[in-house]
């Protein structure tokens, strides 16, 4: 077992070129979204190259844990508090940022001297050793239950740490009930009735006669304009909200004056 | 792996022997943590407090009964090779559990601040809202912090029990991640708690990553993580040793954190002055001690072959004279008593660490007598710290301290005990220990750590020194703090404390052959 | 092809996770390097496991994976709890910082 087959040799310098340039898209992408992908990425390349190693139920956990669940969540805790948030949420090193860096190449030489330099033995490759228990699964099975036994039970206490340490931290019961909708329909009218502008109807929904109805497209009234309240606050206020492009009308030229004659908002992006 | 090569074709599986005896102190823990939850989703929000305060106490209690019964039992590697029970093992559960204890009856005070504890009324409310107002009226409180700390306490007894190196991965984050949970619930300044938590995470994590690394290098040079499997290896080398040397330097970076030695001390300050001060007291105490434990194993019974001892000593020497310099001199431009006491557990760490570079089986005793004196010590100051308060909590700043002595003059008086036990002056309890410290490093062969020790001492001796002036011979503010009367609780904690510190320090024989008679034996 | 090549992989990818925690400035980025750095490990552990014909470098690297999954629970926790606080931070906030 002292080389790879032509296929896993392929396999790894495809992969290892893809997964280095997915760790550098980490560190040296701008938006956080984009970063995240770049893990996922390396994550996915890590799966086969697990697989090709013969670590087969590690590479589906890997794809299923780390991909699709770590993964997933670090996504949805971006989208929850924004994808804009840019501010430094870390004061813990200051100054010395660009100071680390050739500590940290040096590091990585050293660790890659040690590696040169270790005298490893030959690859004896896991086939004879997933054929034990009869597949990767089953002889991983005998492991776990019985020689990992105690770290398989304390684990399940991080576990349980984590789902309550998350609830602790992030979850909040209500003090107040929540009001139904026919309160919420009763305290609107009395605030109409004082003489507060409340749309008593309702706001309108986003891309109504407009040409898609995602919710980033506004609503057009009547006369052609968008409707600016049909458009969530927080995409206003992200500057997100889609162009919109009124319907030529029958017999119209296409582009031609019909549609600039609807006003100055033609093609122009509704925020800007 | 016998069970497996039984049969060529598939392996039977064979239920492993669970020895469940041993294994009781961490099972009592984690079961009484998981009772707490249970107790968190069934019981009615107004018993919570009291429950799960008598739950935690009685399973710190019966885990110590345990290790009690244990107790003179031959020292065995149970649960496959997983942990191992031994004199060192039991001696430093026994001391957890005691510290726990203790710090327990600080954690869940509730008279020194208007019938509240030291965590917000609910977690996830934000600090200043309508939402946290409410909840703080109606008396709410996150409870769920005692079964957490349950499980941080589990895995500080198994963290310096582990023998291998995945036991002791999975032991250091069960102890780990409800410290970082807990440490941003503070009532008072919860922004810098978060922050906190925060901070301590991502450090964390960091250290973690490379006690990992550190273990996948280890597990490369020998074909195990079973730490008595890498001594064999060790001793008759099948592979380069680069392998094991930089695996031992990331491991031993991981462990290092936990320590809070420099140059991996970053965390400690902030952490300690943004962490409700009662927690801050148990981390202090209980994750060192449990750290402490497990550097020692890995030392021992890993690398305890002479040929690697002459690599990692030095190493070591060196960790330990730069933790006693940045320790000592860091605490003298300290405003902030907190700060000041994480500067102190900072060079605390340096003299242990000390204790760990000398091999001898008198350092070892020395390094065991150590931890809970310090441990004790540690926990009664940050305790006399929750009593001194303002408006918006605790006042931590030095200034404030002016005059204390003159108007609160008995926790004045605990907390100058305690300060001068720090500073080593005769007759407490961390002077034996210092003396024990130093004299085994003077027979082991190492007089120039012993001399910075001293230096880093008298140092020490001026600022510890400082507080009690400030507190006894300064006229007291105008508007100064309010001392708060604490709980029966608290006050057991804190004579408890006092007591421990004076007593061991004039008669410590008691303890001392303890710790000789549980520092030998190391199961291997 | 030599399988350490795996190793000399999952050392660079270790490093720069460790470059990325030190010089991005985001918690959740900060956060997703430590992340590479524990996948990184994870390699090596697969691939010493190879190396040594056993398993139990994958039984090692399946549980770092379960422990790192709970990691990333409470440690999303905490940022989502720092950023509704700073959200909302206000001049009382300031006051409560103020030392």
């Amino acid at each position: 077992m002292g080389n790879t087959g032509h296929g896993e040799t392929f396999l790894f310098w495809v992969g290892s070129i893809i997964s280095i340039l997915g760790a550098l898209g980490l560190i040296f992408s701008k938006k956080i979204v984009h970063a995240a992908l770049c893990l996922c990425t390396v994550m996915l390349c890590l799966a086969f190259f697990y697989m090709a190693q013969g670590a087969v139920f590690l590479g589906v956990v890997q794809i299923v844990v780390y991909t699709g669940a770590v993964m997933m969540l670090f996504l949805f805790v971006l989208m929850l508090i924004g994808i804009e948030s840019q501010d430094s949420l870390v004061e813990t090193i200051r100054g010395q940022r660009w100071l680390a860096v050739p500590f940290v190449l040096a590091f990585g030489f050293v660790l890659i001297g040690v590696y040169a330099h270790a005298n490893l033995p030959e690859f004896v490759g896991t086939d004879a050793a997933n054929a034990k228990g009869g597949g990767n699964v089953q002889s991983l099975a005998l492991l776990l239950f019985s020689r990992y036994f105690w770290a398989f039970e304390v684990s399940s206490a991080v576990l349980i740490t984590s789902a309550t340490g998350a609830m602790v931290l992030t979850h909040r019961e209500r003090t107040v009930p929540r009001k139904s909708q026919r309160e919420i329909s009763i305290e609107r009218f009395e605030r109409w009735g004082k003489g507060e502008k409340v749309s008593l109807t309702g706001l309108p929904n986003p891309g109504v006669y407009a040409q898609h109805n995602a919710v980033d497209t506004p609503a057009l009234l009547p006369d052609g304009s968008p409707s600016e309240a049909s458009v969530n606050a927080t995409l206003r206020g992200r500057d997100t909200v889609r162009g919109f492009r009124p319907l030529p009308l029958p017999g119209a030229r296409r582009n031609g004056a019909a549609v600039a004659s609807r006003g100055d908002a033609g093609n122009e992006e509704v925020s800007q | 792996m016998s069970i497996l090569a039984a049969s060529s074709t598939t392996a039977t599986f064979v239920a492993p022997h669970v020895e469940f005896g041993k294994l009781s102190p961490m099972l009592i823990a984690f079961g009484t943590a998981t009772l707490g939850i249970l107790v968190e989703a069934f019981a009615p929000r107004k018993q919570r407090y009291g429950i799960q305060v008598g739950l935690a106490l009685v399973g710190i209690a019966a885990s110590f009964a345990a290790v009690l019964a244990l107790a003179g039992t031959t020292a065995s590697v149970v649960a496959q090779g997983s942990v191992a029970v031994d004199g060192t093992t039991l001696f430093l559960q026994g001391t957890i559990l005691v510290i726990s204890f203790v710090a327990f009856l600080v954690i869940a005070e509730r008279k020194t601040d208007q019938n509240q504890d030291a965590f917000a009324a609910q977690g996830a409310s934000v600090p200043g809202s309508a939402a946290e107002r409410e909840t703080t009226r109606r008396g709410w409180q996150t409870t769920e912090v005692y079964p957490l700390l349950m499980f941080s306490v589990g895995g500080m007894l198994l963290f310096p029990a582990a023998n291998d190196l995945l036991t002791m991965f999975v032991a250091l984050e069960a102890l780990s991640l409800p410290l970082y949970l807990v440490c941003g619930l503070a009532r008072h300044r919860r922004l810098l708690s978060q922050e906190a938590a925060l901070k301590y995470f991502l450090l964390g994590a960091f250290s973690s990553a490379f006690f990992l690394y550190g273990a996948a290098m280890l597990y490369g040079y020998a074909g195990s993580v079973n730490l008595a499997v890498i001594a064999q290896h060790v001793a008759h080398p099948t592979a380069g040793s680069t392998l094991l040397y930089t695996g031992v330097a990331l491991l031993g970076m991981g462990l290092l954190f936990k320590v809070g030695a420099a140059p991996f001390h970053m965390w400690t300050p902030d952490v300690y002055q943004g962490a409700p001060t009662p927690v801050t007291g148990f981390m202090a105490a209980a994750t060192k001690i449990a750290a402490f434990g497990a550097l020692v194993r890995v030392l021992d019974v890993g690398l305890g072959v002479n040929s690697a001892e002459n690599v990692w000593r030095p190493v070591m020497q060196a960790v330990a004279i730069i933790t006693m310099i940045v320790g000592g001199v860091l605490a003298l431009t300290q405003r902030d008593i907190k700060r000041m006491l994480a500067y102190s557990a900072i060079l605390n760490a340096g003299y242990l660490l000390i204790g760990v570079t000398s091999t001898t089986a008198q350092a070892r005793a020395a390094v065991l007598f150590y931890l809970p004196v310090y441990g004790v010590a540690i926990i009664g100051a940050f305790a006399v710290v929750t009593l001194v308060r303002d408006a918006g909590g605790e006042a931590t700043d030095l200034s404030r301290w002016a005059g204390l002595g003159r108007r609160a003059p008995i926790p004045a008086a605990l907390l100058a005990v305690f300060l001068l036990a720090f500073a080593g002056i005769p007759f407490t309890s961390i002077f034996i220990g210092k003396f024990a410290i130093f004299q085994a490093a003077l027979a082991a062969g190492s007089p120039d750590l012993v001399i910075v020790a001293v230096l880093a001492s008298a140092l020490a001796a001026f600022f510890y020194l400082r507080v009690v002036v400030v507190m006894f011979f300064s006229d007291p503010l105008p508007q100064g703090p309010t001392i708060a009367h604490p709980s029966i609780a608290v006050k057991t904690a804190l004579a408890v404390a006092a007591f421990a510190t004076v007593a061991l320090g004039v008669a410590p024989s008691l303890l001392l052959h303890l710790a000789n008679n549980s520092a030998g034996i190391l199961a291997k | 092809m030599n399988p350490d090549n795996y190793l000399y992989l999952s050392a660079i990818l270790f490093t720069l996770g460790a470059l990325g925690v030190l010089i991005r400035r985001n918690a959740i980025v900060v956060f997703m390097c430590i992340e590479l750095m524990l996948n990184a490990a994870n390699l090596a552990f697969v691939t010493f496991s190879r190396m040594h014909g056993a398993l139990d470098g994958q039984v090692i690297a399946f549980f770092t994976m379960v422990v790192a999954a709970a990691e990333v629970v409470v440690g999303l926790a905490i940022i989502i709890s720092v950023f509704r606080t700073r959200r909302s931070a206000s001049v009382d906030d300031a006051n409560l910082l103020k030392y």
